[in-house]
């Protein structure tokens, strides 16, 4: 990870118990591969929550989105013990409420119709990212 | 420590094998941690590993630590910084076995496409580390 300016980091939990953690994954991944790959930058929570400075200064200095895939929000608790807040959360099993046609089965190999659920999840992240970096442009 | 990818001889007294990966962001190879879990626990030894997931072990939001610290674990690192492995020492483990997928890679001379698509040669990785880890598994366990 490289620290720089105007860019906003996405910490998500990509938890292995349940599949919402696997579309938690596969969403941060398709913002910073595809929708917002100049913006942002992942920060690892396994190597952040084992120590990882760099990524806990980053979380300390600039913005940080968490994406967590329960309501036990690992990532975002990790992020507030270790840096800070995270100026916003995404809840994959809120968001999930909003598409109730789109179900999930597996948290191994995602199915088209879970697929569809991460590319939902990541637009929703891809939109808090524009807004952050607006208000900080601003600023 | 012992050296990565090998395992006590000495069975233990468990019927079980904690499993934790890694599971990385920003590199493919923590998708192949992932994916090489996940072939363990459901479809090679389903009654014999359970998965440990680092970040509710780290957060304390459900009782993982007492599960590393009733049976042996083998932790699946993506990368050098061991973080799974540190983890869990952290947390109470039994280190009785170790993946360091960079090695990995170089030993089977297959390399994963991205962390959101690990494509034939991940999916090929996967199934090569399930297998040691499965392995591992009974020989730790006796079988």
């Amino acid at each position: 990870m490289t620290l720089a300016t105007g860019k906003v980091g996405i910490i998500c939990c990509s938890g292995e118990d349940l599949s919402e953690g696997t579309i938690s994954r596969v969403a941060t991944c398709l913002v910073l591969e595809k929708l917002r790959p100049d913006q942002t930058v992942t920060l690892c929570l396994p190597l952040f929550l084992a120590g990882g400075e760099d990524e806990r200064a980053f979380a300390r200095v600039f913005p940080t989105i968490a994406v967590d895939g329960c309501s036990k929000k690992c990532a975002e608790a990790g992020t507030k013990k270790f840096s800070g807040k995270p100026v916003a959360t995404i809840l994959v099993s809120e968001v999930m409420k909003k598409y109730p046609h789109l179900k999930i089965k597996s948290r191994e190999k995602l199915e088209p119709q879970e697929m569809e659920l991460a590319t939902k999840v990541a637009e929703e992240i891809a939109k808090k990212v524009d807004e952050i970096l607006c208000k900080t442009a601003k600023k | 420590m012992q050296n990565s990818q090998e395992v006590s001889s000495q069975p233990l007294a468990a019927d079980k094998v904690a499993i934790i990966p890694c599971a990385g962001m920003d590199k493919a190879l923590g998708s192949v941690a992932r994916a090489c879990a996940f072939r363990v626990v459901e479809k090679l030894r389903p009654d014999k590993a359970v998965l440990i997931c680092i970040p509710p072990l780290v957060a304390g939001v459900k009782p993982y630590s007492e599960i590393l610290k009733r049976y042996p674990s083998i932790p699946i690192d993506g990368c050098a910084e061991r973080c799974a492995t540190k983890i869990a020492v952290k947390n109470g483990a039994r280190i009785k076995g170790r993946i360091l997928i960079p090695e990995s890679v170089q030993k089977h001379n297959l390399k994963p496409k991205s962390a959101s698509d690990i494509g034939p040669d991940g999916e090929k990785l996967a199934e090569k580390l399930a297998e040691e880890i499965a392995t591992q598994i009974d020989r730790l366990l006796g079988k």
